[in-house]
């Protein structure tokens, strides 16, 4: 893997049809997300009352598509919900990519320094990975974001929270990967060379984990999305009026019968992103190790 | 003072969420009441506890099934509420002007082990519900008995001297003032038999000793609870209830959309059950638009006041209190409420339907949306142009929708609100013990316990309703209001108290301690073969004692 120049992935890479279009989608949400207020005519908080009925249920067909409401409107409300989907999508990306770097930087610096060093330290951070990765993660980030303070911002918590729970697999495969790396001839050279631990995990190891790293870092980050969306979806994630597609799928449930538009929108967005970067880790991933992928076929 | 406090605001507050008035269509006046049939009720709660010094149960839901009480409520589509005699033989007679109240019970009361129903135990069952164990039932008549206020109730020794029972079938109440609704007071569960020999403070409501029509025949923690008939019962000695069904089973913990779901589907047995709890706005906009299930959808008649409570410790400037008043979007969230049949517009605080009312709007504005140029100008006048706010509300239910309707709506005057969500009990703890003062604003609403003014005015809006479990929670605090509450409470003639509560009414509100939003209206769904399941004028709830099973 050591060997894989990038010059070399990006032909792999595009190559592979499903992970351009994982690529080309999750692109796609980035841009409308960053571009959200100049997509829609409203903003996600501004009430339509003459858009629903006398008992808040939209007018008009499909949940109320029309020329103001492209995917129609919120019942109860009349916020449009193009408008909610794409400053949702604002939520979802934050704190997908936020807790994936938490959990990136907790997995790498747990990882490699339990791969490195060995001895006490590898003991008590594999048992310690181990520990919360058999945590019942959900029901502990429920209560952590229920005694929480009010005055931390809710999606810092959601960040943190979330990304907390997400290092333990990174954590394991990096050190892995470093106890391998730790027997290579170049690192044993530098070693016998005298340079200082910390010059080796520094310019040798961590520079040949960055691979590894990158393709879960990607594959990481539509969970994470799925946890904000979880919590929520049961109420505990973002606060209300901030766009969530967790929780306008919550919410949508109960009035799948009446107006399933209005769980379809939000439930197509956080399928279309999930899977977007589901499909492009899977790229990256068989492009920096070809093998597997021939084992495959 | 404390145990009032606890006692009438807890049970209040059970009444607000669930509660509204009725009656806009009177269903078709019932055939008959046919008996046999299991009905079933559907409800989200996970508690079934008919302990009488522990429940706010109204006169004409659960506990009324069980337990008789001196007195109860006659509850007839379309007819006033009226309080009618039930153990007793009427509804009490007073010979000084409302301080001592005596009443007889009726021949032929038994327990099913076939012991008298006498005085006694009644006054035992008042007793008791003085215990600081027993507490959080409705407890108005704690203050208003003589020595209330010093007793501990039974278990220490001690009897409450200001009721007498010379005999067993005569008890006489000793009040420490005059008190002209006192034949409502011993129509609460306080007011049931207890027999001394069969308490058990802890485990009492599990299996109460029934002198209604039904007895707990089985109970399962979180999950069910079925009543069966009570032999010793007779039905000439009761005049209101009619007691249809063999077997009435309480299906515990149910959420709120499925069992509404499952009462618009009606299969099975489903067919006999209704929900005890409102029917979600979407459910209801669902069944609204079937013709085979609106027929099913029973709504009450507006009732209950929810209500915007705004923090007067915090929020000081009475300007700015009028601004909010102004800029409260009525009409989205009369929406986030379910619209038409979620209730209406409101400016009052004594509700519709209760004697005395006054209509009348201080705040007077074209569109129920709010008047944003006029809240502005406060603003400007009051030196805040841009107000930053916290509005505590519970997670659970509308809530959330309701405080963002606000939050928009405030939001077009320049006043920025943020919503702070905590769960019902923690929320109910935050607003009550006025430990923390760190909120602006909370939702919430109030139907008074019994059909009088006074259960709109004192238990909001009396200083000494402040903290402590009270339920003053804009921290409302004025003498003058306080002199109005004290002669209001003390006066007799039903017409003049019931102008002192007016008066009081548009007092409070000329300090905007709340801002009323609208007088919420109830649905509940019932199955095809449910009959004579209606709601009266008041309360919003519909009455328990009378439904039956199509047979």
């Amino acid at each position: 893997m050591t060997e894989t120049a990038p010059a070399r992935i990006w032909p792999r890479l595009r190559a592979d049809r499903w992970a351009v279009g994982g690529a080309t989608v999750a692109a796609l949400l980035i841009v409308a997300a960053a571009a959200a207020p100049l997509l829609t005519s409203t903003d996600p908080y501004t009430y339509d009352l003459d858009a629903v009925s006398g008992s808040g249920v939209p007018l008009g067909t499909g949940g109320g598509i029309g020329a103001d409401h492209w995917l129609g409107v919120e019942p109860m409300t009349g916020r449009d919900l193009f408008a909610i989907v794409l400053h949702g999508a604002r939520t979802s990306l934050l704190v997908g990519v936020g807790a994936t770097l938490v959990a990136v930087l907790i997995g790498v610096a747990v990882g490699a320094t339990a791969g490195f060093a060995g001895g006490w330290w590898d003991a008590l951070a594999s048992r310690t990975t181990d520990v919360v990765f058999g945590f019942p993660a959900l029901i502990f980030m429920i209560a952590l974001s229920a005694v929480a303070p009010p005055e931390i911002p809710r999606l810092l918590i959601v960040v943190l929270v979330v990304g907390f729970f997400g290092w333990p697999p990174i954590a394991r495969v990096v050190r892995a990967q470093t106890i391998t790396l730790r027997h290579r001839t170049f690192v044993v050279a530098a070693v016998a060379l005298g340079a200082r631990p910390h010059q080796v995990l520094w310019r040798h190891i961590l520079p040949n984990l960055l691979p590894t790293v990158l393709v879960f870092g990607t594959m990481l980050i539509p969970s994470m999305i799925g946890a904000e969306a979880a919590l929520s979806f049961l109420g505990v994630g973002v606060p209300p009026p901030t766009p969530s597609w967790g929780r306008t799928i919550g919410d949508a449930v109960s009035w799948v019968q009446l107006d399933p538009m209005y769980l379809l929108v939000p439930g197509t967005a956080l399928f279309a992103a999930t899977l977007s970067f589901n499909l492009l880790g899977d790229g990256l991933r068989d492009a920096l190790d070809p093998k597997l992928r021939e084992l495959r076929r | 003072m404390r145990a009032r406090h606890a006692v009438a605001a807890a049970a209040t507050v059970i009444l607000g969420l669930t509660g509204c008035n009725a009656n806009p269509t009177a269903p078709a006046e019932p055939s008959g009441f046919a008996k046999g049939g299991t009905l079933r009720i559907l409800s989200s709660s996970t508690e079934f506890s008919l302990d009488p010094a522990k429940s706010q149960s109204l006169a004409i839901t659960s506990s009324g099934l069980v337990l008789r009480r001196l007195t109860t409520w006659d509850i007839s589509p379309g007819k006033p509420p009226a309080v009618v005699p039930d153990l007793a033989t009427d509804t009490g007679r007073t010979t000084d002007g409302g301080k001592t109240w005596t009443f007889t019970l009726k021949d032929g009361l038994t327990f099913p082990d076939g012991s008298p129903i006498t005085t006694r135990d009644i006054k035992y069952g008042v007793e008791r519900s003085f215990a600081p164990e027993l507490g959080g039932g409705l407890g108005y008549h704690k203050t208003l008995l003589d020595g209330g206020e010093a007793y501990k109730g039974p278990y220490t020794g001690a009897s409450l001297a200001s009721i007498v029972t010379p005999d067993d079938k005569t008890i006489t109440f000793t009040l420490k003032t005059a008190y002209g609704d006192w034949p409502w007071i011993v129509s609460m569960p306080a007011f049931s038999p207890v027999p001394k020999a069969s308490d058990d403070p802890a485990n009492y409501g599990k299996n109460p000793v029934p002198s209604g029509p039904y007895r707990i025949t089985s109970y399962t923690a979180g999950a069910e609870a079925v009543l069966e008939r009570n032999p010793a019962w007779k039905q000439e000695t009761d005049q209101v209830r009619t007691a249809g069904p063999d077997k009435i089973i309480f299906q515990l913990g149910q959420d709120t959309t499925v069992a509404a779901q499952r009462l618009v589907a009606d299969s099975g047995d489903d067919k006999g059950a209704f929900g005890a709890n409102f029917v979600p706005p979407a459910q209801l906009a669902q069944a609204q638009s079937n013709p085979s299930v609106k027929d099913r959808i029973v709504t009450s008649s507006p009732g209950a006041l929810a209500y915007l409570v705004i923090n007067t410790r915090r929020v000081t400037d009475v300007r700015v209190r009028q601004a909010l008043a102004y800029a409260s979007d009525k009409r989205a969230y009369l929406v986030a409420s379910g619209g038409e049949l979620g209730g209406s517009p409101a400016s009052t605080l004594i509700t519709p339907g209760i004697p005395g009312r006054v209509a009348y709007d201080l705040y007077p504005t074209t569109d129920p949306a709010g008047d944003v140029a006029k809240a502005k100008e406060l603003l400007t006048a009051a030196g805040q142009t841009a107000p930053k706010l916290t509005l505590l509300t519970r997670s659970d239910g509308q809530w959330s929708s309701q405080a963002q309707a606000l939050q928009q709506g405030f939001a077009r005057a320049g006043i920025t609100v943020e919503i702070r969500t905590e769960e019902y009990e923690s929320w109910f703890e935050h607003v009550t013990s006025g430990e923390r003062d760190d909120y602006d604003l909370t939702l919430t609403s109030w139907q008074p316990d019994f059909p009088s003014a006074n259960g709109n005015i004192a238990p909001l809006f009396a200083s000494t309703e402040i903290g402590g479990g009270g339920f003053n929670l804009s921290r409302y605090s004025a003498p003058e209001v306080d002199q109005l509450i004290a002669a209001a409470t003390a006066e007799v003639d039903p017409a003049r108290s019931g102008a002192l509560w007016a008066q009081a009414d548009k007092r409070i509100l000329q300090d905007v301690p709340v801002v009323p939003l609208i007088y919420t209206r109830n649905s509940f769904l019932r199955g095809s073969s449910v009959e004579n399941f209606y709601i009266g004028e008041y309360p919003t709830y519909p009455n328990y004692l009378k439904a039956s099973l199509k047979q």
